[in-house]
């Protein structure tokens, strides 16, 4: 069956679900913005339109570039967008407010969202060589810094929802490169440490259970001190670390953990997220014809909060089939990354399905009121020019990762 | 195959888990819990408007408006939404000419900033049509339209019909049943809050489909609506004529006047003077004008016909008169004589004619309203025996008018002066002042009038209203209270017949003190009184009804510190009783007693 896959220039699974993503994208857009007497929202729709056509074309296209060139591209695009990036952040802190694009001829351009797969085929270009063993220190080492220059970077803009997407697809690409499981229990400890410092109970908790797994593993002394001292360091440091976050950023951590009540700030957003959802029932409320949406209950209705318009207005069977399909699309990536034949293919799949993965998961998990508001927008159908070819560039690389046979 | 199954399928198990939690989480909210949130989302989107019920209309009784309803528009805005945003407030300041600053400071004061917050009441025309056109580009900024009180007939009298205001916290906390909000116009004062109950009708609702902002969407079926009830409508005894006339003759004085008619109770004219503007309070007061009222030496937001007491001069003597003949300490034939003063401890009292009035009757000595007399006689009275007159006549208890706050008085009884002076530090001397209306006594007009229609009627009087009828919209019918009337006992017609007499004379004989309220073809009756007072000039009373044999009205005039009661007041009262009769000839039924 591959080798007949092999022998089409497009992934038909990957195309299918792009074709389907653009026309639910469409419908969602418009129902969300359509009644807005806001013109510069009106006009969103008309864009996507305009986005949804330039990112087939650009897919399309793509699948005529060879892996290697796409492979010898990865490092000079990762330099250019960096600095890109750094540029923004600068004149950011110059004018002193956020900032996350420039603009080219009236175009809003994000460099970090373009960042996105660049920084999946930096890291895969790094590893792909046989003796880039992510088991060696130095090779984690500039495997993670790879990732966390963009993402501090990021996270500076700030940007905690794109900054996290490049984070998430490390330990998975890292995994899939054969990094050990102990490795990663040493580098994944640390978060916990972090997460539990603010607790005494649950830190001693944490820093037992760190202990006992260390003790199992049989790694000699120097090693487990090592990393008992280093989680120690890292519980004791973090509340100093919280207070350098925004305010807002706090704000919406303590708001999902449910420690504040907010009624018409993060935890707003959510609950109307979750009533628009709700109220849909089974069989939606038919589109165009969901009050939450058409009344602009929802935040941020046709960019992060898409997913709400769809399961109002569509239903339980309508976002069955949203999630059904991120969840084909998803698992067809990870079956790519397995069966590709070049490593370098082989791991930017494993990235890219990660980050389509977190994406999907955050987002959709956000509108339902289990993940925190971090940003995160939902793949291919939020409103979004540069999230709009950047996802359908991935989709192209993806199909490359199986179709192409000669590297 | 870079990699092994089993890490291919650990990275799969994750990501299959993790789906399989977000397809629960739907199940939960959209099957599970649909029906929660199908309720909120109604909510939501439904808001119930409240319909503000017009005010009832009051009439005077001849049916001419005398306090009607305008539209008017009031600058709104939802505080959360402007609050934060600079245009918004630029926008409003330009509007408003204050400083954004200034604007900010005021919306912090709203009790609830997801609801409109009126801004400023009563905006002029070209304000409105600013906010018309850019509404829609300040979100949270918009007008409102309510109700004002206007004043047709150009009476504004504002100590009797009072004025409306924004209920206060207090006010809002007792009247929590009624369905109030804060910003709610109430009436404030005088007969707009006495009856504001019944004048304030019943608020209804309608329920809108509104968007996030609160914006009403264009697409409005299925809302419903509960109409509001508007007020009752109040048709005062008042005549406007007279109170036009009234008003007119106190523009620069203080004090004012109350007529009635005798026949039914029913005022036909309150006036007090100096007073204000009612609709400053309608608008958003500032502090400025407010402290200007408070602090004016006039005191112009005191009614002096029912709020402030004074004492009464010389129209008391026909208290004690009443009670030397109820006590038989004295009749008609009873002389004394005058010789300018009489000398009591070591003090001498003087009449008002320092020449003296000779040897007179009481009836004489009411037409010329000669103190020594009145020494003489009230030393025959003790203080027991007077009070209980005066008790009988209505003083030092409220008259129960429909107004608020209306005063008692002082009425100086063996009580009071025990209190007052400890039990030995009086002596029946007191009768010396108290006789002629002087010492701790203090009176208001209002007891003055209902005194004046006791002495008129021989002892039958109504309760003295302002109501006479009321229209009740939800039955399209009129409403008349049953007034009963009131007979004062342990007074005999022998006695009110020669008060009456005596105050026959007043007015209609050479020499009488009040012959300024003279009609050349009704016959009036009255007393005059020029009381003494620490605050200056005498206060100048005067009381009298007409006419004589069928009395139909009474009238109380006080001038504050004008003088001699006959000299100042008693034209006052002429006019006024003219303007009735001439009214009364023109159209009787006008000016006829409406039936109680």
């Amino acid at each position: 069956m591959l080798d007949e896959i092999r022998n089409t220039r497009v992934d038909k699974v990957i195309l299918i679900c792009v074709l389907l993503f653009s026309l639910f994208s469409l419908l969602a857009v418009y129902s969300a913005t359509h009644g807005s007497r806001v013109a510069a929202i009106h006009d969103n729709f008309y864009k996507q339109i305009i986005w949804v056509v330039a990112g087939l074309l650009l897919f399309f296209a793509l699948t005529y570039v060879p892996l290697h060139i796409i492979f010898s591209l990865a490092y000079p695009l990762y330099g250019i967008l960096l600095v890109m990036i750094l540029g923004i952040d600068l004149v950011g802190s110059i004018s002193g407010g956020a900032q996350r694009w420039f603009e080219v001829g009236g175009i809003k351009v994000q460099p970090s969202e373009f960042m996105k797969p660049v920084v999946v085929l930096t890291l895969a270009r790094f590893l792909s060589p046989e003796h880039a063993n992510p088991n060696r220190l130095k090779n984690l080492l500039i495997a993670f810094a790879i990732v966390l220059a963009p993402f501090v970077l990021v996270l500076k803009q700030p940007d905690l929802g794109t900054s996290l997407v490049y984070l998430s697809m490390v330990i998975p690409v890292l995994y899939w490169r054969g990094l050990s499981p102990f490795t990663i229990f040493v580098v994944v400890a640390p978060l916990f440490a972090f997460l539990a410092s603010f607790n005494y109970y649950a830190f001693s908790a944490v820093i037992l259970l760190i202990s006992v797994v260390l003790y199992l593993s049989r790694r000699g002394k120097r090693v487990a001190w090592t990393v008992f001292v280093m989680n120690v360091f890292v519980g004791t440091l973090s509340p100093l670390v919280w207070s350098g976050l925004h305010g807002y950023q706090q704000q919406r951590i303590l708001t999902f953990l449910g420690l504040v009540e907010d009624p018409r700030g993060v935890g707003y957003q959510i609950i109307q997220s979750m009533v628009a959802i709700g109220s849909g029932g089974i069989f939606g409320k038919g589109l165009l014809h969901g009050t939450q949406t058409q009344l602009r209950f929802l935040p941020a209705q046709h960019t992060d909060f898409i997913f709400s318009v769809l399961a109002e207005e569509w239903g339980f069977i309508g976002s069955l089939a949203v999630l059904a399909l991120f969840f084909v699309f998803i698992m067809r990536a990870i079956k790519i990354a397995a069966s590709s034949s070049y490593r370098f293919a082989s791991l930017a799949a494993m990235g890219m399905a990660t980050i389509f993965a977190f994406q999907a998961i955050v987002n959709l998990g956000m509108t339902m009121g289990i993940m925190p508001v971090t940003g995160v927008p939902l793949p291919f159908i939020s409103y979004g020019g540069s999230a709009m070819l950047t996802n359908m560039t991935m989709a192209a690389l993806l199909s490359n990762a199986i179709t192409q046979r000669y590297f | 195959m870079l990699s092994p199954d089993r890490t291919t399928r650990i990275i799969q198990l994750i990501i299959t888990g993790a789906f399989i939690a977000l397809a629960g989480q739907l199940f939960n909210l959209q099957i599970l819990q649909r029906e929660k949130y199908a309720v909120q989302s109604e909510k939501n989107r439904s808001r119930r408007l409240r319909l503000e019920p017009p005010r009832g209309i009051i009439y005077d009784r001849s049916g001419t408006p005398l306090v009607e309803n305008r539209p008017s528009y009031v600058l709104s805005v939802i505080p959360i939404e402007v609050r934060n945003n600079d245009k918004s407030l630029a926008f409003l300041a330009g509007l408003m000419q204050e400083t954004p600053d200034e604007i900010k400071r005021r919306l912090a004061r709203a009790d609830n900033p997801f609801l409109p917050f009126k801004l400023r009441r009563d905006i002029d025309y070209g304000v409105l049509v600013q906010l018309e056109e850019h509404k829609l580009e300040y979100p949270g900024v918009t007008y409102e339209i309510e109700s004002r009180r206007t004043y047709p007939a150009g009476l504004k009298s504002p100590h009797l019909f009072g004025y409306i205001g924004e209920i206060s916290k207090s006010e809002l906390q007792r009247r929590q049943e009624e369905d109030m909000l804060p910003g709610d116009l109430v009436g404030k004062k005088g007969f707009e809050a006495y009856y504001d109950r019944e004048l304030r009708g019943q608020v209804g609702y309608k329920v809108v489909i509104v968007d996030a902002v609160g914006r009403m969407a264009s697409d409005q079926t299925g809302s419903s609506e509960q109409a509001a009830k508007r007020g009752r409508d109040f048709y005062l005894a008042l005549d406007a004529n007279l109170q036009a006339l009234a008003d007119s003759l106190f523009a620069d004085k203080r004090g004012g006047l109350v007529m009635v008619d005798t026949r039914d109770g029913g005022v036909l004219a309150l006036c007090s003077k100096p007073d204000f503007d009612p609709e400053i309070f309608t608008g958003t007061l500032t502090n400025e004008d407010w402290q200007r009222l408070v602090n004016d030496p006039a005191k112009p937001l005191y009614d002096r016909m029912i709020q402030s007491s004074y004492p009464p001069g010389s129209t008391l003597k026909m208290v004690a008169a009443t009670a030397a003949l109820e006590e038989r300490k004295a009749n008609q034939e009873t002389y004394f004589s005058c010789g300018g003063g009489v000398s009591f401890g070591d003090r001498v009292f003087s009449c008002w004619n320092k020449g003296g009035h000779g040897s007179l009757n009481l009836i004489d000595a009411l037409k010329v309203s000669c103190n020594v007399y009145f020494y003489r006689l009230s030393l025959r009275l003790t203080v027991d025996e007077w009070a209980l007159y005066a008790s009988r006549y209505g003083l030092g208890k409220r008259t129960g008018i429909d107004l608020p706050a209306e005063e008692k008085g002082t009425l100086p009884d063996r009580a009071y002066l025990d209190h007052a002076f400890g039990k030995k530090g009086w002596t029946n001397g007191m009768m010396l002042n108290l006789g002629i209306g002087q010492g701790d006594l203090l009176v208001t007009p209002v007891q003055m009038v209902q005194y004046t229609t006791i002495i008129a009627n021989k002892g039958r009087y109504y309760p003295l209203h302002l109501v006479h009828k009321i229209y009740d919209p939800r039955t399209q019918s009129f409403f008349r209270q049953k007034l009963a009337p009131r007979t004062v006992e342990g007074i005999s017609d022998a006695t009110y017949d020669i008060i009456r007499e005596g105050m026959y004379r007043v007015v209609n004989s050479p020499g009488g003190t009040g012959h300024n309220s003279y009609l050349d073809d009704v016959v009036v009756a009255g007393k005059t009184g020029t009381a003494q007072n620490p605050h200056g000039e005498p206060h100048a009373w005067y009381v009298g009804f007409a006419p004589f044999d069928h009395p139909e009205v009474a009238i109380c005039v006080l001038v504050e510190n004008g003088g001699g009661g006959g000299a100042t007041s008693g034209p006052i009262a002429g006019r006024l009783l003219r303007r009735y009769f001439d009214l009364q000839k023109k159209s009787p039924a006008l000016a006829a007693a409406p039936k109680p």
